[in-house]
């Protein structure tokens, strides 16, 4: 299984480019080649400027990610077989994100909204490391373990079209990112996590499109983990509520 | 320097690919019982004009467009039902001895029910109104 395939690449050098514009090049392709060797191929051979991310090759870095014909995907893990009944692939950079250069997007704000929800595992009292493991059940485990796969490569974001109308909305992985330490019994975050859920910006802003778990690379599942948020952000509600009732602060 | 291109959503994004179109089908099936509803609160406003008012309105939910109208409402509710169905073991994570309730037992435990109702309603509404009807006569 072999042959040829006309890769149409959208191309923006910000020096000498006002708008973007596409360049197409044909490409030969086998069994295994993705769109990453495509890109590979082209770079090393018919265009030295073209840019675009990468790194490991193997769907763990989450740093190729490309809308191939109009579909978020990561480069390493699409390949050009699938596509040789088709006349062309058109690969554009991440949707719902700024271009800086070719296939390049800034994925800044992702990891701005990802850090706001403070994921990683929180202890309301340091522990010495002679206090020995925070011990978990395999059951413990399995409520969160799925959300832990995101590896940041961004499709869900450019899956979203909640986050392409707001991009305040914190958006699939950094909510999902929020569910999955809530979720761990070793952490004790939960707290300072639930205001940004429970915030404007926060699960409500999803309206379950759910393209965002199509797309994961990692089946991750973010649409699920945002509306158990919405669960979640429910209980924190009635939970405040009762404080306040009481006379206390709402958390 | 940096020159970054802003994102940019167009106005025509849903139409881009069969999942956005999925998605909007499913809210789309608001404005039919959106006009649904307004039909029943007039029919209200007319039940309190008195006989005449209402038989007049009776005879308006009648009509081919009426008729039309209700059955495009139908559809729509059935099928927002049941994409919430489908989407409902996403939502609804029922621990149990050895993991989580599997989806498919939820989404029956949602099906079956709406089902019952679906027939059970009708019926007893079609009794009541019997009774109603016996009683007065």
């Amino acid at each position: 299984m072999s042959g040829s395939l006309k890769v149409r690449v959208q191309r923006y050098r910000p020096e000498e480019d006002d708008a973007p514009w596409w360049q197409s090049f044909e490409v030969p392709w086998s069994e295994d080649t993705s769109v990453l060797d495509a890109l590979n191929h082209i770079k090393d051979v018919e265009d030295g400027s073209l840019s675009y991310r990468w790194s490991c090759r193997m769907a763990i870095c989450g740093s190729c990610g490309v809308m191939v014909n109009d579909e978020p995907r990561l480069g390493c893990k699409t390949f050009l077989r699938h596509y040789a009944d088709a006349d062309e692939i058109v690969l554009r950079p991440l949707e719902n994100l700024a271009v800086e250069r070719d296939l390049v997007s800034d994925i800044d704000p992702m990891l701005a909204h990802i850090e706001t929800v403070q994921p990683w595992l929180q202890r309301e009292q340091a522990e010495a490391p002679e206090a020995g493991e925070t011990l978990q059940t395999p059951v413990q485990m399995a409520r969160y373990e799925s959300f832990s796969h995101c590896i940041n490569c961004g499709l869900c974001y450019a899956a979203c079209p909640q986050f392409g109308r707001n991009p305040d909305f914190l958006g699939p992985a950094a909510l999902t990112l929020a569910q999955r330490y809530n979720l761990d019994s070793r952490d004790e975050g939960r707290e300072a996590r639930m205001p940004f859920l429970n915030g404007e910006d926060g699960v409500w802003a999803c309206t379950f499109v759910g393209y965002c778990s199509d797309v994961c690379p990692k089946d991750v599942d973010p649409a699920a983990a945002i509306n158990q948020g919405k669960v979640a952000s429910n209980v924190n509600y009635a939970v405040n509520l009762f404080r306040l009732l009481r006379g206390g602060d709402d958390a | 320097m940096r020159k970054p291109l802003p994102p940019r959503q167009d106005a025509l994004w849903w139409w881009r690919h069969p999942a956005y179109r999925r998605y909007m089908l499913r809210e789309a099936t608001a404005l039919p019982l959106f006009l649904y509803a307004l039909c029943l609160l007039y029919g209200v406003r007319e039940l309190g004009r008195g006989e005449t008012a209402f038989q007049a309105w009776l005879a308006f939910m009648e009509s081919p467009p009426l008729i039309a109208l209700q059955a495009v409402a139908l559809l729509a509710v059935l099928w927002h039902a049941w994409t919430w169905f489908q989407l409902v073991p996403k939502i609804l994570v029922i621990p149990t001895r050895h993991g989580t309730l599997p989806g498919h037992w939820l989404r029956l435990a949602h099906v079956v029910p709406a089902a019952l109702c679906w027939l059970l309603l009708p019926l007893l509404a079609w009794w009541a109104l019997g009774q109603f009807a016996g009683g007065g006569a």
